[in-house]
């Protein structure tokens, strides 16, 4: 869908398991993007 | 064929606590038509409804209660796991999620006869703190009903049952047809999987290590990485490659507003 909007996209083999394995930098999701589920607690 | 029907008339009871408990823990064994068989052998007096209700409902709150504990401390990499056995992964822990949201913890009353969310609820209930005696109230309760139900249905059709099974020829030929029709399903909707994303295969793909160079060049300027995981994959403490900005899949016609058409976007998930 991106590239039938015009975005020029690669897909990264492996994904961030790939990445994380080949110790490529990495950093924490920002507590804005992290969406929160319903708790019981 | 014949061997088989034999067996279940000689291990009802097993096979039942085997079926209930395989689809509690996530196994894509069909468990409704099980109780249903059960109910109809019930009913022709080969088995004894009271004990194949206590067997249901013990395989039932066996399997619920594991996955709940492995909910509790396995969390999204649990959820994850199973979803992969699903239809649809990217939507299942959401779908299930929004059950929760809308009718609370009533939804384990009626969870076991949602496909796709029978799986989800005990763990996710597990993920979400549900207090362990709660979770058990109303998992004892939604077992019981789903039990129930299905062994009552079995047990008034026991006639059409008892016609169907009248000669284990014809019951083997009807059972064969199943089969084979189940089969050919099964083989379409791959089919028509690969088809739909048959498309998705053109887009590049490209290594780690050719990311990673260009990154570390002058070039890197003209890199945008985005994140597609499903939020569901999000936890408190999760990571993600640096520098990488996030793109919603559920909600792309939104998201790509701010994408910048000048770079290229190296897209990831888990």
């Amino acid at each position: 869908m991106l590239r039938e909007k015009g975005f020029n996209t690669f897909v990264i083999v492996g994904g961030l398991t790939a990445w994380r394995k080949a110790g490529e930098p990495l950093e924490s999701v920002p507590k804005d993007d992290l969406v929160k589920l319903p708790t019981f607690s | 064929m014949n061997d088989l029907l034999s067996m279940m008339a000689r291990h009802g009871y097993a096979l039942t606590f085997c079926v209930l408990l395989a689809e509690a823990i996530g196994l894509p064994f069909p468990s409704a038509i099980a109780l249903v068989v059960a109910g109809a052998a019930v009913a022709s007096h080969t088995l004894v409804g009271p004990t194949v209700l206590l067997t249901g409902m013990t395989a039932l709150l066996l399997g619920d209660i594991s996955q709940f504990w492995l909910g509790r401390y396995a969390g999204w990499a649990l959820l994850g796991f199973l979803c992969r056995l699903s239809m649809n992964p990217e939507t299942c822990i959401l779908r299930s999620a929004e059950s929760f949201y809308k009718r609370g913890k009533t939804t384990l009353l009626i969870a076991k006869f949602i496909p796709g969310i029978n799986t989800m609820a005990a763990p996710l209930a597990g993920s979400m703190k549900m207090p362990f005696g709660q979770f058990l109230r109303l998992d004892f309760t939604g077992a019981f009903l789903y039990c129930l139900t299905y062994l009552l249905v079995g047990y008034g059709s026991r006639d059409f049952l008892a016609n169907l099974l009248s000669g284990f020829h014809a019951a083997g030929r009807a059972l064969e047809g199943v089969v084979i029709v189940a089969l050919v399903v099964y083989a379409v909707y791959h089919i028509a999987q690969a088809v739909k994303y048959r498309k998705y295969d053109v887009v590049p793909r490209v290594q780690v290590q050719e990311l990673a160079a260009r990154l570390a060049s002058a070039d890197a300027i003209n890199v945008q990485i985005a994140d597609v995981r499903s939020h569901g994959y999000y936890d408190r403490g999760a990571e993600r490659i640096r520098g990488s900005i996030r793109i919603e899949p559920n909600n792309l016609e939104e998201e790509i507003k701010s994408l910048p058409k000048d770079k290229d976007i190296y897209l990831y998930c888990t």
